[in-house]
C-alpha cells in the first residue's frame, strides 16, 4: 500500500510539474536545493524504515524544514555574497551517499543470510 | 490500518511535492536550452548572462506597462482640450513615422533560407558561400520592398528604422545591433498590389531562386500582419533642426 502510494504521488507529481508553469531562472536555485533537500530526507526516511526506527513526525518534520532551511540559506548566502548553498549541498549529498551506502549493506546483509540459509537447509534434510 | 493508511497518504503527498519540484526544475532548466558545462567559471558566466537577461526582460515589461499608463494618462488629460488634442495626434503619427509603435496592416511576407541543394564539393567552382544568404541579399530585398511602397519592415521581429544597420557577424546576421539567424522572415506592410512587384520575373527574389537555387518564398497574407515597434532609442546629439 505504501509502495502504491509513492508511486501513484510520483507518478501525479511529475504530471502537475509538467503542466506547472516554469519559475524564473533566478530562483531555479533554490527549487533545486529544495529538491535535494527533499531527496535527502526521503533516503533519511527510507534508512529509518529499514534501522526500524521510523518516526513520522521526524520525518516529515524533516523533509519540510530542510527545504525550508536551505532555501532561507541560500537566500542568506546571496545576500552575503557567499556561496552558503554549496556546504548546504555538499552536506545533503554526502548524507545521501552515506544513506545509500548503509540501505546496500543492509540489502547486501539480507542476501547473504537467504543464501546462507539455502546452502544450510539440504543439510539439515540430509542429516534427518 | 488507519497508521498505515495516514503514512501512506502523506508519503504520497511528500512524493507529489518531490517529483514535482524536479519536473518543474528540470522544465526550467530544458526551457533555456543550456546543460551544465565542466568549467565552473563558464557556468558562473552563464549563470550571470542568464539572471541579467531576465532582469533586463522583466524592466521591459516594467516599461511596456509604464507607456500604456502614459498612453492614458496623456489622453485623458487632452480630452477636453482641442489643442492638446491636435499635439497628442502629432505625437501619434510622428512615432508611427519613426517606428516607435506597433502597426498593424495587410502586407507581404518573404521568407529567406539557405539552400536545399547539396554541395557539390567536386568542382573547384563549388562556393559554399554560394548556399547561403548573405547580409547584402538581405539590404537588396529591403531596398525593392521599400521601393514598392512598404511602409513599415521588420526581420525577424526586429523593425526597420531610418537608423537600422543590416551588417555580417560572421555566421548570423545582425539587425538594429541583434544577432538573427536563417530563416529570414521579413515582413512588409504596403499595398498588397505593389509589393508583389518584388516578386516579379527576373527581379532580385526571382535570382535568389531560380538562379542561386537558395530556398525563398514570397507570400501575400490574407490576414492582417503585425510588425513590432522598434525597441531601441532614437538620439540626435549633433544634427539640430533650424
Amino acid at each position: 500500500m505504501i509502495v502504491i502510494a509513492i508511486i501513484l504521488g510520483c507518478v501525479i507529481g511529475a504530471v502537475i510539474g509538467i503542466n506547472a508553469p516554469v519559475i524564473p531562472y533566478t530562483y531555479s536555485t533554490f527549487l533545486a536545493i529544495a529538491v535535494v533537500a527533499a531527496l535527502d530526507s526521503v533516503f533519511g526516511g527510507i534508512r529509518s524504515v529499514l534501522k526500524k526506527n521510523f518516526d513520522l513526525v521526524v520525518f516529515i518534520t524533516g523533509f519540510f524544514c530542510n527545504s525550508i532551511l536551505s532555501i532561507a540559506l541560500t537566500y542568506l548566502g546571496q545576500k552575503l555574497n557567499i556561496d552558503i548553498y554549496l556546504a548546504a549541498l555538499l552536506v545533503f549529498v554526502g548524507r545521501m551517499f552515506t544513506n545509500l551506502t548503509i540501505i546496500r549493506l543492509h540489502y547486501i546483509d539480507k542476501w547473504k543470510e537467504a543464501k546462507a540459509q539455502k546452502q544450510a537447509k539440504p543439510k539439515a534434510i540430509e542429516e534427518k | 490500518m488507519t497508521d498505515k493508511k495516514m503514512i501512506s497518504l502523506i508519503l504520497g503527498c511528500m512524493c507529489i511535492l518531490l517529483s514535482a519540484g524536479i519536473a518543474i526544475q528540470v522544465r526550467t532548466i530544458g526551457g533555456i536550452g543550456t546543460s551544465t558545462g565542466s568549467n565552473s567559471t563558464e557556468n558562473q558566466l552563464r549563470d550571470a548572462i542568464l539572471k541579467t537577461k531576465e532582469n533586463y526582460d522583466n524592466l521591459y515589461e516594467a516599461l511596456e506597462k509604464a507607456e500604456v499608463k502614459l498612453e492614458t494618462e496623456r489622453t485623458n488629460a487632452t480630452q477636453n482640450n482641442s489643442e492638446l488634442t491636435d499635439l497628442e495626434n502629432n505625437i501619434k503619427e510622428a512615432n508611427k513615422q519613426l517606428g516607435l509603435t506597433e502597426v498593424t496592416g495587410e502586407g507581404v511576407i518573404v521568407t529567406l533560407n539557405d539552400s536545399t541543394v547539396p554541395l557539390t564539393g567536386s568542382t573547384i567552382l563549388s562556393d559554399p558561400n554560394d548556399y547561403l544568404i548573405h547580409y547584402e541579399d538581405i539590404i537588396s530585398i529591403i531596398n525593392e520592398l521599400k521601393n514598392a511602397g512598404a511602409e513599415a519592415i521588420s526581420i525577424n521581429g526586429q523593425r526597420i528604422v531610418a537608423n537600422s544597420v543590416i551588417k555580417c557577424d560572421g555566421t548570423v546576421i545582425k539587425v538594429n545591433g541583434q544577432k538573427i539567424g536563417t530563416p529570414f522572415v521579413i515582413s512588409a506592410i504596403g499595398m498588397q498590389e505593389t509589393l508583389a512587384q518584388v516578386n516579379r520575373y527576373y527581379g532580385y527574389l526571382w535570382k535568389m531562386k531560380n538562379e542561386w537555387n537558395l530556398d525563398v518564398s514570397f507570400e501575400r497574407t490574407k490576414n492582417p500582419i503585425t510588425i513590432p515597434k522598434y525597441t531601441g532609442t532614437i538620439k540626435f546629439n549633433y544634427a539640430q533642426s533650424q
